[in-house]
């Protein structure tokens, strides 16, 4: 035997196999030969590494550098430049989620860095087809020692002070298994292993047999001797070749090495193992069913009792044990109980192996002692979720499990908090949804899992099932029917207590928890016939327009546009949406964020489309009104001028209606024209829109302030039949830290409303911003454009947290703003009554908070002063009712904002409706523009008895479609900027239109998915 | 011994019985629809939920043995609420049109959907799309209907060992049904009826034949008669609100008659025949084997179940040989009626119908042989179970408690006490014993009553040992022999007799087979449900039917010796030959 100098591993999972692991090993090991280097360097295939996303990989040691996602065509360069000439090949080293950087080392990486390996030791380290392999990794040893030093009371009374529970699913106390088995007088006994693993997206029992098979057999092998068994099953699925493959190879040298057999390393000890396939039913996971099957009939469970341990198989004592529970085996005896004892929590110890799935960027298999923090696995270890989306749930436990929401991501993940959320440990499949995932048709999926996969034998699983699937089907057609879900809970509650066996009674799960955590989605189907996150495809005619909460027809004006029928795209865009020249410079868009383009390279440009669409616009052209002589008799009044207040006037002056808008401010638009900053949005833009709406019959009062100039009974009183509130959210939130009142302190809204408003406001020298929102930005980007020397803004979060769009961002770095996160601000500094600065405190981000984002926590570096001569804080907005309200007994919410509807804006007073930042707090332009067309359908219909809006109905646009043409291939076209030096002294609008070709061109990008064939 | 509370009330049960029979001990009564006694227990309906306390989830009474200190509630709101889903949604997915359905008013599902209150069904939804299977002549199979209570796949598979049907495909396309969902005359179905006999619900029942029947009735061209098996008189009743067991020989004859039939008659005459028959054939499967020493086949079997018939057939074809060659009572009064009685009347055969009423479904499947035409034309044309004369004589709008008695018809109507025996298990055997021993001895069976106590009862393999100690000098050769007899009742015992004979562990001379549990008595066609209970209490009124006799024995019978006389001449002649016996099919096992 010659020593080589260096291990090249290849991973041979099934994972890796599927992408082309074995044609790598060749190609390497030709590439090796040819260099001759076959006496230096051995390649071993070993099973799975985790991070099977990347596959193929291989590690190669000493060095430990690992790289991914290898292709044949890889290796002659791994073997010139790594193995002969020892340079790393920087291209095929894995690339860190969070930031894209290169690190070679496998133990840098953060994958592998924060994973606990004990079950997972030997896989991607040996060859699982050696024993020899084993063997050197102290393989066999635990075995060897019990077989000779202790009885099979000694040996249950170590795994009762280990702790393992079983990691099938239940938890259940792997020693008091194996001690009822042992206790039952039987003259014959079995003892199993259940490697039918059926959850979707689960493969650790796989991976495991298929990458470390002795460590599973020497686990049986101690627990059929605490048992007293003689003859051992592994039940595998036969979808597993691999696994069963490797398996058999492992039994048979075992048996070779005098480990299986009779007399079993001299012990007197006789045990053998054989393999039964299961054909790939999921309920042959369950006890009862798996043994049944092996007794070669229809794997079907029976009630308990009797319990396998006393009747299990051909009704004799049985033991039986999951395979990642046996994997855990050897090493409680190779390193003690105490060790094991140690890692884990209280209640469960140990470690357990995770398989990550779905919106996750790295997925695969991780190994992390029980209670590790769900947020942990999916963001340290998975490094979160790709393509900037928004964490939504993680789904746990398989079809009998639950989804956690990310208000828990701090939950430990242990048996006992996970089945307090609604969700269970299980085998372990962990799949990550984000916002796109809507959870109706999640449960729905896995409903209609269990629905398919249950035996059949009881009616509760495999009737009421059924039932259950059938009413989500008719949920995310936009069938629902009130009642729906107040049904799944009673008949989900009811198949839990009255099914056979643990299938059923787990079948309910994932429905009832994402009813729990994710009940307004459940509503938004039923009642408002919308599917949120854009999935069911009944509800969604195309995913930018249901994204967009003003319900524009995005494909409809996209492609008008591209047929150059300006007037006819941008008349459909202001059906549904009045603000077309607003919106297009200031939305936040997430028609894009939905758009399907990005599946292909990046979203349409719909903002800058529109941009375009209304440059176009000669003069305005009014939208469809239907005059109505009753209406227009009718007063309504609306309080504020703002989007909301505005839009609900736009839409009511469509149906006849005269209403009257107040406002408090000398100029009409809210918002829009007291805190949006010209270089956004210029002001004539504004004006233009706010005229169109006017000329529809629409009287706009400024200057009157709702509590002080009327009042909401005052209104009554004059003959208002209904009355819109839209008054925004316009204070701001005081920090409450010392020095706030100091001279140079001022607050976002107040500094930005005073220079819109009133065309000056002081600045200072140095700009310290508190706070992240897009408020704090406008602050900042003003402050530059009005002569300060620096703006600083100080985030105590990071900056992916900041609930800024990233654009405007982007916009403010690009001008010189500087961005400090992770710093709190403890006290204004004084100096003669006026502010010279913020002290803060540094901060590191802690455990995820309620909104799925890390909270942070104070840091080590003690406490930093930002030196500056102007404070402005900008956290956040209130609203302050008891101004206005004058004992109208209209309720709010616990936030103290409006408490109404959001389908209909309907508040506590009939005759009183409200939307916008006045019940939402401080939202977007587009969701306060949706708000006022609810709320002038629900005005109308409260007047009338019925809805009139006629602008609802869907519109056929006859623009043309090849569904059979391929996508064109051109990427997304930039967005045009004036450059930085010419945006400092001045308001000038930063963003430019496009030209017509590049309008053109990005029109054609659009993939119409709100085509459908008839 | 275990003490356990059930709502409140102190129980003491033997440790390993179930909540359920703890339960009923004590007076609480726990609603079941898969549960069947001493057949099925496994929890599968959900429907006999209770809630112990510190249970996680409910569980089924059936199989949940019962344990020291439980408490058990059977009516708690969260049961109630339990059973109620459950049951709704079983009717969820039922096709439920309980008007036409021939289960109306005699179906386990709509008792239990009435008893627990049901009126509407909150969870409705798709149903699982029916199929109609009517392959065989005695069975329909409506999977519409079914419920999968499995009630039948426990019968056939555990009882019967036929295992023609069993539970396919998962989740809501679960069916119960032959292999691959085919049609059941594709498999090893013998057709006894068991399935429909414990059927709840309106799944599997007879091929209904009744419409046949009017017609013939209807027809001035047919003259009509009806033979009645032996375990009728003793079921009959029930289809009445009579006890089980209640003997209503009398009003079952005026009832026939009433019906309109052109003669009544008693497959007994037959069954009397049957034994001069087969008796003979014994004793000359003995001769030849004891004195002429040549190649016989023995144990001779008994070959009046048709079930039986198509069940050895199908499993143990290489022992036809065994199986004697009588055919059936039914057969041979068909046989006899269409030649015989027909000659006496002045008719042809082709102007006879014969009905038959039997017990049994496998009786339709019977008189459709190929072979069973030795009259020239069919012999038997309609076979009803007595299910069927049930519905019949109700749809005539005969009151059938206030009817007079009446006799049968001669000549071919009158019958001993051991044609009677027929009915039960052990019967057969007993009522060829009284005649063989006596032809073999010339003197009377030597059992009290007459009966052959070992053979009696529900065990399921009987036997028995007859001496004979002295003989008539034209049977002495069998002085000092010993008579060695089996019995077996329902297809699963009599597997276990073949096997024993197959391995040589038993030797017998003549074994008695029932395809039906407690014999013809337990019949696929008797009215539901059929538990032992009932079935002990229909044998204690067939054997007051033989015991109140002043005939004990077939060979007694005026009309069997007047058969012989004018028409068949001897036993095993060839008239008798011809008329009265028959020839097996081997079938391949699907």
């Amino acid at each position: 035997m010659s020593n080589t100098r260096c291990h090249v591993l290849v991973c041979t999972g099934a994972g890796c196999v599927a992408s082309g692991a074995l044609e790598v090993e060749a190609a390497l090991r030709e590439a090796i030969e040819k260099k001759g280097l076959t006496r230096e360097v051995s390649v071993v295939p070993t099973g799975c590494l985790g991070p099977c996303a990347v596959g193929p990989v291989a590690a190669i040691y000493p060095d430990g550098v690992f790289y991914q996602e290898l292709t044949p065509e890889d290796a002659p360069e791994i073997v010139e430049e790594h193995l002969l000439k020892g340079r790393v090949v920087e291209r095929l080293v894995h690339k860190e989620a969070a930031d894209g950087r290169a690190v070679e080392s496998m133990e840098k990486i953060d994958f592998f860095r924060r994973q606990h390996k004990n079950v997972l030791r030997n896989c991607g380290v040996i060859d699982p087809q050696k024993i020899e392999e084993y063997i050197a990794r102290d393989g066999y040893q635990s075995a060897a020692k019990v077989l000779a030093e202790m009885t099979p009371e000694e040996v249950v009374v170590v795994m009762k002070q280990a702790g393992l529970r079983g990691r099938g699913g239940a938890g259940f106390p792997t020693w008091l298994k194996w001690d009822l088995t042992r206790k039952a007088a039987a003259d014959r006994k079995f003892v199993l292993c259940n490697a039918d693993e059926g959850d979707p997206g689960a493969f650790m029992d796989r991976s495991l047999l298929e990458g470390d098979p002795h460590s599973v057999i020497e686990g049986m092998i101690i627990a059929a001797y605490a048992v007293g068994a003689h003859e051992g099953f592994v039940y595998v699925r036969a979808e597993y070749p691999l696994a069963v493959e490797r398996l058999t190879t492992a039994l048979n040298q075992a048996r070779e090495y005098g480990l299986l057999g009779t007399d079993i390393l001299g012990s007197g000890f006789d045990l053998d193992i054989e393999i039964r396939m299961g054909a790939g039913a999921f309920v042959c996971g369950e006890e009862t069913a798996l043994m049944t099957s092996i007794e070669g009939k229809r794997g079907e469970p029976r009630p308990r009792p009797p319990y396998p341990a006393n009747e299990g198989l051909w009704g004799k004592p049985s033991l039986l044990n999951n395979v990642e529970t046996y994997g855990n085996v050897p090493l409680i005896f190779l390193r003690g109980a105490e060790w094991y004892a140690s890692l884990g929590t209280k209640k469960s110890k140990g470690t357990k192996i995770f398989a990550l799935a779905g919106a996750v960027k790295n997925t695969g298999l991780v190994e992390v002692p029980i209670g590790t923090p769900l947020g942990e696995i999916i963001f340290d270890i998975g490094g979160g979720v790709p393509g900037g989306k928004n964490f939504k749930a993680a789904q746990i436990g398989g079809p009998s499990g639950g989804c956690i929401p990310k208000q828990h991501l701090n939950v430990p993940v242990d048996y006992e908090s996970l089945t307090e959320l609604g969700a269970i440990m299980g085998s372990g499949g962990l799949i990550v949804m984000d916002e796109d995932s809507c959870m109706v048709d999640v449960a729905r999926f896995f409903l209609e899992f269990v629905q398919h996969e249950s035996c059949g034998k009881c009616p509760p699983c495999r009737i009421g099932t059924k039932r259950m699937l059938e009413i989500l089907d008719r949920i995310c057609a936009g069938k629902g029917e009130e009642g729906d879900v107040e049904r799944l809970i009673e008949l989900g509650n009811s198949i839990k207590d009255t099914a056979l066996c643990g299938l059923g009674q787990t079948a309910p799960n994932p429905v009832l928890s994402t009813i729990r955590h994710f009940r307004d989605e459940y509503d938004a189907h039923i009642r408002e016939k919308r599917c949120p996150a854009g999935v069911c495809p009944e509800l969604v005619r195309a995913p930018c327009q249901n994204a967009c909460p003003a319900g524009v027809d995005v494909p409809g004006f996209v492609s008008l546009i591209g047929e150059k029928r300006y007037a006819e795209a941008l008349r459909l865009h202001r059906e549904t949406n009045p603000f077309a020249s607003v919106c297009a410079r200031v939305c936040f868009h997430t028609c894009e964020e939905k758009c399907r383009r990005c599946m292909i390279d990046e979203a349409v440009g719909i903002r800058q489309l529109k941009r375009f669409m209304v440059e176009q616009e000669v003069t305005v052209q009014l939208p469809e009104v239907r005059d109505s002589e009753e209406n227009a008799q009718r007063k309504v009044g609306i309080v504020g001028a703002g989007p909301a207040g505005l839009s609900c006037a736009y839409f009511l002056a469509r149906l006849g209606y005269r209403p009257r808008v107040f406002e408090a401010e000398p100029r009409p638009g809210g918002m829009l024209v007291q805190a949006i900053p010209a270089y956004r949005l210029p002001r004539e833009e504004l004006a233009r829109e706010v005229r169109m709406i006017e000329r529809l019959g629409v009287e706009i009062e400024t200057g009157v302030r709702l509590g002080a100039d009327f009042t909401l009974e005052s209104l009554r009183r004059e003959g208002y039949e209904a009355v819109f509130l839209g008054v925004g959210a316009p204070r701001g939130i005081r920090l409450n830290i010392p020095g706030e009142d100091a001279e140079g302190v001022t607050e976002a809204m107040d500094f930005l409303r005073n220079y819109n408003i009133r065309g000056s406001v002081p600045v200072g020298r140095n700009v310290a911003i508190i706070g992240g929102g897009n408020a704090a930005i406008d602050a900042a980007r003003t402050a530059v454009r009005l002569g300060a020397r620096t703006v600083t803004i100080l985030y105590r979060r990071t900056r992916a947290e900041m609930p800024a769009y990233v654009e405007e961002v982007e916009g403010a770095e690009q001008e010189g703003v500087l961005l400090e996160c992770l710093v709190a601000p403890t006290e204004i500094a004084i100096e003669n009554g006026r502010a010279i600065g913020v002290k803060c405190r540094r901060m590191q981000l802690g455990e995820f908070d309620r909104s799925g984002r890390r909270r942070p926590r104070a840091g080590g570096n003690g406490e930093v002063l930002f030196r500056a001569d102007q404070v402005i804080t900008a956290i956040g907005q209130s609203l302050h009712p008891q101004d206005f309200l004058n004992g109208t007994p209209v309720e709010l919410n616990e936030l103290g904002f409006i408490n109404a509807t959001a389908a209909a804006g309907r508040t506590t007073v009939d005759w009183v409706f409200a939307g916008g930042d006045a019940v939402t707090g401080p939202g977007s332009v587009v969701q306060a523009i949706a708000a006022g067309e609810k709320a002038a359908v629900a005005i109308d219909e409260f007047l009338t008895g019925e809805s009139h809006a006629f602008w609802r109905l869907a519109r056929k646009v006859d623009t043309f479609f090849d569904p059979n043409a391929d996508p064109v291939d051109y990427p997304r076209s930039r967005i045009r900027r004036i450059p930085v030096e010419r945006r400092r002294n001045n308001f000038t609008e930063v963003e430019l239109p496009w030209r017509e070709s590049t309008a053109l061109r990005e029109a054609k990008r659009c993939l119409r998915c709100d085509y459908r064939t008839e | 011994m275990a003490t356990l509370t059930i709502d409140g009330i102190q129980v003491e049960a033997r440790n390993g019985t179930t909540i359920l029979q703890a339960a009923r001990k004590a007076g609480v009564r726990i609603p079941t629809l898969c549960y069947l006694e001493d057949v099925q227990a496994i929890g599968a309906c959900r429907v006999c939920l209770v809630e112990v306390e510190k249970a996680r989830t409910l569980v089924a009474s059936c199989v949940t043995p019962v344990a020291e200190g439980m408490v058990v509630h059977t009516n708690s709101k969260r049961v109630r609420a339990a059973r109620r889903t459950v049951v709704e949604l079983l009717l969820s997915d039922h096709d439920g049109d309980c008007q036409t359905c021939d289960r109306n008013d005699d179906c386990e599902l709509q008792s239990l959907a009435r008893e627990l209150g049901i009126r509407d069904i909150t969870y409705a939804g798709e149903k699982s799309k029916g199929t109609r299977d009517t392959s065989t002549p005695a069975l329909v199979r409506d999977t519409g209907k079914c419920i999968l209570c499995r009630r039948c796949v426990a019968v056939c598979g555990e009882i019967q060992g036929v295992a023609a049907m069993f539970p396919q495909s998962r989740g809501f396309d679960t069916v119960v049904g032959p292999a691959f969902a085919n049609d059941l005359d594709t498999v090893t179905c013998v057709q006894c009826g068991q399935c429909a006999a414990v059927c709840p619900v309106g799944a599997i029942s007879e091929h209904d034949q009744i419409d046949e029947v009017w017609a013939a009735l209807d027809d001035p061209d047919k003259h009509v008669v009806v033979q009645t098996a032996p375990a009728i008189r003793a079921a009959l009743g029930e289809c009445f609100g009579y006890k089980p067991g209640t003997l209503v020989t009398g009003k079952m004859v005026s009832a026939l008659r009433r019906l309109g039939f052109d003669a009544v008659f008693d497959t007994n005459f037959a069954a009397d025949l049957t034994i001069m028959e087969e008796g003979t054939e014994l004793l000359t499967r003995l001769k030849k084997a004891l004195v002429d020493h040549e190649e016989v086949a023995l144990p001779q079997f008994t070959s009046c179940s048709p079930g039986w018939i198509k069940y050895i057939e199908y499993f143990y074809p290489d022992m036809l040989d065994n199986v004697s060659t009588c055919k059936s009572p039914q057969q041979m009064f068909g046989a006899v009626a269409k030649t015989y009685y027909a000659e006496k009347i002045g008719k042809r055969p082709e102007d006879i119908f014969v009905v038959s009423i039997m017990p049994c479904t496998a009786k339709k499947f019977e008189a459709q042989r190929s072979e069973m035409t030795d009259s020239g034309v069919r012999d038997v044309d309609v076979v009803l179970t007595t299910r069927e004369l049930g519905r019949m004589v109700k749809q005539a709008g005969i009151d059938f408690p206030s009817l007079p008695d009446d006799e049968m018809d001669a000549p071919i109507g009158m019958s001993s006490g051991a044609a009677d025996i027929f009915a039960n298990t052990g019967g057969v055997m007993e009522a060829a014993l009284r005649t063989a021993y006596e032809i073999v001895t010339g003197k009377e069976l030597p059992f009290a009553d007459l009966h052959v106590k070992p053979i009696v009862g529900l065990a399921g393999v009987k036997e028995a040992a007859v001496e004979i100690t002295e003989t008539v000098p034209e049977w002495d050769f069998l002085k000092g022999a010993t008579l060695n007899v089996a019995v077996a009742h329902g297809l699963g015992n009599a597997r276990k007799v073949i096997e024993r004979i197959r391995a040589g562990e038993a030797e017998y001379h003549f074994v008695e087979v029932m395809a039906c549990p407690g014999g013809c008595i337990g019949g696929g066609g008797q009215p539901r449900l059929t538990t032992d209970a009932v079935r002990k209490a229909r044998i204690r009124a067939i054997y007051k039917e033989d015991e109140g006799k002043q005939l004990r024995k077939s060979h007694e019978n005026p009309e069997i010796k007047q058969i012989y006389e004018e028409f068949l001449g001897a036993p095993l002649g060839e008239k008798s030959h011809h008329l009265l016996h028959t020839h097996y099919t081997k079938r391949e096992r699907a």
